[in-house]
């Protein structure tokens, strides 16, 4: 089963590596939105926070990445026809599509380091970073919180029509709720227990906090925890969206 | 042809064309994508802005509830030319004799009005949800402002379907431009506090100047010369789509490279 994983990860990589779509969102997308962050917060009165700016926009770029490749993916393996294959083969469906959202995030990686690199070179936001253990520990923890919340999201994209462009509708939620720029206490009220619920928001709190000061390794438990979770429910809705499609023959639907 | 026939191409061939080519018709795709995504994008810019304590709320609503026009008129006037080409329809269009400003004036009409209704649908709820007051007496000004930016965005989008008569993935261009405009049309950061050449760069992309006059009008500022000067960039717009939509013509023809996918 690993290398089935690591197989379909890399045919994934490759064929993302050739699309300038892909290619475009994830190079050029997180400088955008860094940028954005640092003329926002600069023109505020909160400069001290450019740094946890500088991990928010690499963040941003993630799960942008994560939400158009897994909805792309599937759409794409729709247009080539190559979708009822894929369920019908032996492999579980599961294990493809976790490849394919492992994939996009390994691109996703580079939006973090880029508009930290970004932030430093011209904004000149340093890299000062309290607990880097602890940073380098919650990159993959974050990482694999968003793969696992892409792959939740993934699973009802096979069942709709055109799931890329609804994966435009993705993006701000989790922005908001994982409090990737604003911090979730900023929120109302009653958003913060959802808030809690995801994973990439204590996948950010480990960041922020190993970045700038606080207990990060904390952080970093409950966003395994709940990374776990959520890979735990998209087996589950998975299994039932598979099963869906396949009973009203809509596999193939475009 | 008869101004008839030609009211007729725009009016029947603008709704067929717009049901045909618009992906996010149907009221799963529209709600979220047009009109749930642009509300969310409005309230993530204003608490951002809260948290940077900058600008106030109203800078915010105003500015994403006009940029809320964006994502009907440039997404989709860029499908309603470069999606021709993805279903493989474009040589069907092109070998009618129907004079090619009807076709686009038709395409464009549906998403002029999409814009507007999407920017009043975002901005209204935005500002419920964030008690932003907008006066009655500025309403009239805000939907010209509004109605101006999305006709300007709707040229632009029908520039860039033109371009996509001839690149392969467009959308790798018009995602950059959507993504850039929340940077450079000041609706989250004031142009003013941006380097010269993107303030530069902003001012030549549409929405800017319609932004512009949404915030003077609130602040009860004259706002007739950056409404007129969002008209002159959409009419701009407009030539450089019909100048492309028939360079890309002629040359599609020439190599028969029309519904090349």
């Amino acid at each position: 089963m690993p290398r089935r994983l690591v197989r379909i990860w890399l045919l994934q990589v490759k064929q993302m590596s050739r699309s300038s779509f892909e290619m475009m969102g994830a190079v050029l997308l997180p400088l955008l939105f860094a940028t954005l962050a640092f003329y926002v917060l600069r023109a505020g009165t909160h400069p001290h926070a450019l740094l946890g700016a500088s991990i928010g926009a690499g963040l941003m770029g993630t799960w942008s990445t994560v939400l158009f490749g897994a909805g792309s993916a599937i759409d794409h393996q729709r247009w080539q026809g190559t979708l009822e294959l894929i369920v019908a083969a032996p492999t579980p469906l599961i294990v493809v599509l976790l490849s394919l959202t492992l994939a996009t995030t390994t691109v996703g990686i580079y939006s973090l380091v880029a508009t930290m690199t970004w932030g430093a070179i011209l904004f000149g936001v340093p890299l000062d970073l309290v607990h880097p253990a602890a940073f380098l520990v919650a990159i993959p923890a974050t990482i694999v919180a968003l793969a696992t919340l892409g792959l939740l999201m993934a699973s009802t994209f096979i069942v709709l029509r055109n799931a890329n462009a609804l994966a435009n509708t993705g993006e701000f939620p989790i922005w908001l709720l994982s409090g990737v720029l604003v911090p979730v206490a900023l929120l109302p009220t009653w958003v913060q227990p959802v808030s809690s619920l995801l994973a990439p928001t204590w996948g950010v709190r480990a960041l922020r906090e190993a970045a700038l000061g606080g207990s990060p390794w904390r952080a970093i438990g409950a966003c395994v925890l709940c990374a776990a979770v959520q890979l735990a429910l998209a087996a589950v809705a998975l299994r039932r969206v598979e099963r869906r499609a396949r009973d009203r023959a809509t596999l193939a639907l475009t | 042809m008869t101004a008839r026939a030609w009211l007729r191409l725009v009016i029947v061939g603008g709704r067929i064309s717009y049901r045909a080519l618009f992906n996010w018709t149907s009221p799963l795709m529209y709600i979220p994508t047009l009109l749930v995504s642009p509300l969310l994008g409005t309230l993530f810019f204003a608490y951002l802005g809260r948290y940077a304590g900058g600008r106030d709320d109203t800078f915010y609503v105003l500015g994403n509830g006009l940029l809320a026009v964006a994502g009907p008129c440039v997404f989709g006037g860029m499908m309603a030319l470069a999606n021709e080409r993805r279903y493989q329809t474009l040589g069907a269009v092109l070998g009618t004799p129907a004079p090619r400003g009807a076709i686009l004036v038709g395409r464009a009409v549906p998403y002029v009005g999409n814009g507007l209704f999407t920017a009043v649908v975002v901005t209204t709820l935005a500002a419920l949800m964030l008690r932003v007051s907008i006066r009655i007496a500025d309403v009239p000004g805000l939907l010209l402002a509004a109605l101006a930016a999305a006709a300007s965005c709707t040229a632009f989008g029908l520039a860039l379907g033109a371009i996509g008569m001839r690149v392969r993935d467009v959308w790798v261009i018009s995602n950059t431009v959507w993504v850039s405009l929340w940077l450079v049309s000041g609706a989250n950061v004031a142009r003013s506090a941006l380097p010269d050449w993107l303030e530069v760069v902003g001012g030549l992309l549409p929405i800017s100047h319609g932004i512009d006059a949404a915030r003077a009008i609130a602040g009860g500022s004259p706002a007739a010369g950056l409404i007129a000067r969002e008209v002159a960039l959409g009419a701009a717009w407009a030539a450089i789509a019909t100048l492309l939509f028939r360079t890309f013509e002629r040359s599609g023809r020439r190599h028969a490279a029309l519904d090349r996918g």
